[in-house]
């Protein structure tokens, strides 16, 4: 047996029995991103199609998924919609001129013996492509941060209809910042998890320090590393914000 | 800009001397890293004037069209015994930039000095990196701002938090190389242990929600890793294709396990301190609250975060392969072959960190709830 079919099987069984009919749409909902960023893949391929302009279409259909088929169409997560794709723009213009400027898109000298047999002069614009991985990998966790902050700032409204503007803000950001840590936590530990070979192997190779900082690889690690850490942290008083304007009318 | 003078004006002395004080240590950080040439050995040069020279559309065998550029550029040399002297480098570029990169004046890179020419005193070199650490230390300086505007206290947490576990990351990785015969695995064990309690102190301080979220999580790890121990030794590891890990001179296979083990403690942390606190909140609002209702809200908010942490998850390990996908499918690699070469290994991880995720939310619950039980019958 397959060991991936196997434990697909395993995680459908677990989500089906704890999470019901939600545990059922969270497990498809792996299954319809996975195709969306397959799709996207094959649209990459394409010179004439701007891998920006691509990306932004892909989390607009990832972000429907997490928010809208997960959960439902309501005012919650209409708002964390618009926050998430509002935070992915501005996200994805710093990590454009970053990776623009870093230079860290496409491969390093240390991978480029493993790939001896491809042709790298294939036409797609590499440094718009490593600035759409960056925020596809982050884009979960975008997602995340904005239903997280969104929801309970709609209970608190409800709770409380004459919550002014300012206050529903404020208690918006404060909702953010306590989800902030366990979600910078998931974040750098999927991210040394996914890294943990190329580490061990950078260590191997026994670099000076300076080698190390300098090196294409690393250096595009670090800068992935945090900007999906601004990017989970840059979504809290964006969120906050669309949700307090959405919630409360001006007076 | 009424608001921001009366904010200056609510400060205390002290605090107005300590921003200023942060304020100038980025300042001067970011002038060192422009000024640091004289640590490093490999000679540097500082792009001066670029020059495009010729242009060559070319086609690989697949059809696709690029070009190749050939640019000449000088350079003035910024550390050692060439200090201050000009450079002249020729660099090719291709439309793609998969493996190479256009230059602009400004732009500073590593060379290597190969002739002098005797007669007008010209040294001709070859571009050997890019010097990346001033991008590296402004995008920090960026995360750290950021983090503490937005953040404050917490933000500060996660910094603190964030350099401690790649620390101690850093450490038990040199422990493992430096002891090759002791087990990955087990020297990760340790470290997961530390990782766990050091990042959910930090997150939540020293209180018993925190406790029940240590053990929740340390029991929601080692049981998905005893998971896919079990599936990929049941399964002979069919299915996964390791030759994206062969660059490794170590057991590629206790490496993938370890990764895929420490990948998913972030988020069963998550889930963990998510499930106990919001048990403990209810609690602390009816403390007469029957178990069986906390388990039917606990099971409620479960249901609401397995989904959104698995596509976290889901994401950040597989987007890495989108370059790579893109080259083989660019190379004419049939697609079965290109998606189980590189992504099999990040479906697996992506897969059992999701288990992972999801037997934490009944773990943390039931832990939470024997917490709560022993505090009741203690009282």
């Amino acid at each position: 047996m397959n060991a991936l079919v196997v434990l697909a099987a395993i995680l459908f069984i677990l989500m089906t029995v704890i999470g019901k009919g939600k545990g059922v749409r969270s497990f498809f909902a792996l299954f319809f991103n996975f195709a969306v960023i397959f799709i996207t893949i094959i649209f990459l391929n394409d010179p004439n199609v701007n891998p920006i302009t691509m990306t932004i279409i892909a989390c607009i259909f990832i972000s429907i998924i997490n928010l809208f088929y997960i959960n439902d169409v309501n005012k919650t997560t209409k708002t964390a919609f618009l926050s998430t794709v509002i935070s992915t723009v501005i996200l994805l213009v710093f990590i454009f001129i970053v990776t623009d400027k870093a230079r860290i898109q496409g491969f390093g000298e240390e991978e480029i013996q493993e790939l001896g047999m491809f042709s790298l002069y294939i036409g797609v614009d590499f440094v718009k492509i490593a600035s759409a991985v960056i925020i596809m990998s982050t884009i979960g966790a975008i997602t995340d941060a904005a239903i997280a902050i969104s929801s309970p700032m709609r209970e608190i409204h409800f709770h409380n209809p004459d919550i002014s503007r300012q206050e529903l803000f404020k208690s918006g950001l404060s909702i953010g910042r306590d989800i902030l840590g366990t979600s910078t936590n998931t974040l750098f530990f999927a991210f040394f998890g996914s890294y943990l070979a190329l580490l061990i192997w950078f260590k191997d190779l026994t670099y000076t320090p300076g080698e190390i900082i300098n090196s294409k690889i690393f250096s595009a690690e670090m800068i992935t590393i945090l900007c999906a850490g601004i990017g989970v942290t840059l979504v809290i008083p964006i969120t906050s914000w669309i949700t307090a304007y959405y919630l409360v009318a001006r007076k | 800009m009424n608001s921001f003078i009366n904010l200056f004006k609510n400060m205390s002395y002290k605090r107005i001397i300590s921003l200023s004080l942060f304020v100038l240590f980025i300042v001067a950080s970011i002038v060192f890293v422009q000024h640091n040439h004289f640590l490093y050995e490999r000679p540097i040069a500082k792009v001066l004037e670029t020059e495009l020279v010729d242009k060559t559309a070319t086609e690989n065998p697949f059809g696709h069209k690029d070009a190749l550029f050939t640019q000449r550029l000088i350079a003035e040399i910024k550390n050692g015994e060439e200090k201050g002297r000009l450079i002249h480098l020729v660099n090719e570029f291709s439309v793609s930039k998969a493996y190479d990169h256009e230059f602009e004046a400004g732009d500073e890179l590593f060379v290597s000095i190969d002739s002098e020419n005797a007669e007008n005193g010209d040294i001709h070199g070859s571009i050997q990196d890019v010097k990346r650490d001033t991008y590296l230390l402004y995008v920090a300086w960026v995360f750290v701002l950021v983090l503490l505007i937005v953040g404050r206290k917490q933000g500060l947490f996660s910094i603190i938090s964030l350099v401690i576990n790649a620390i101690l990351l850093s450490y038990a990785l040199d422990i493992y190389l430096s002891n090759p015969h002791w087990s990955l695995l087990l020297i990760s064990s340790f470290a997961v242990v530390l990782f766990t309690v050091i990042s959910l102190l930090l997150v939540n301080g020293l209180n018993e929600k925190t406790y029940a979220a240590i053990i929740a999580t340390l029991l929601g790890t080692f049981a998905s890793l005893f998971i896919a121990w079990l599936v990929l030794w049941l399964t002979t590891e069919k299915g996964l294709r390791y030759e994206e890990l062969q660059f490794i001179t170590r057991p590629y296979q206790v490496v993938f396990l370890t990764g895929l083990f420490l990948g998913s403690l972030g988020a069963v942390m998550d889930i963990a301190i998510t499930m106990s606190s919001s048990i403990f909140n209810m609690i602390e609002k009816n403390p007469k609250i029957p178990v069986k209702a906390l388990i039917k809200s606990g099971m409620e908010i479960g249901k609401d975060i397995m989904g959104t942490m698995t596509n976290i998850l889901f994401f950040v390990y597989i987007s890495g392969s989108i370059p790579i996908l893109i080259l083989y499918f660019k190379n004419g690699s049939p697609l079965g072959f290109a998606l189980s070469m590189n992504l099999s290994l990040e479906l697996a991880r992506a897969l059992a960190g999701g288990i992972g995720i999801v037997l934490t939310i009944p773990i943390g619950l039931y832990v939470t709830i024997f917490f709560i039980k022993r505090k009741r019958a203690g009282l």
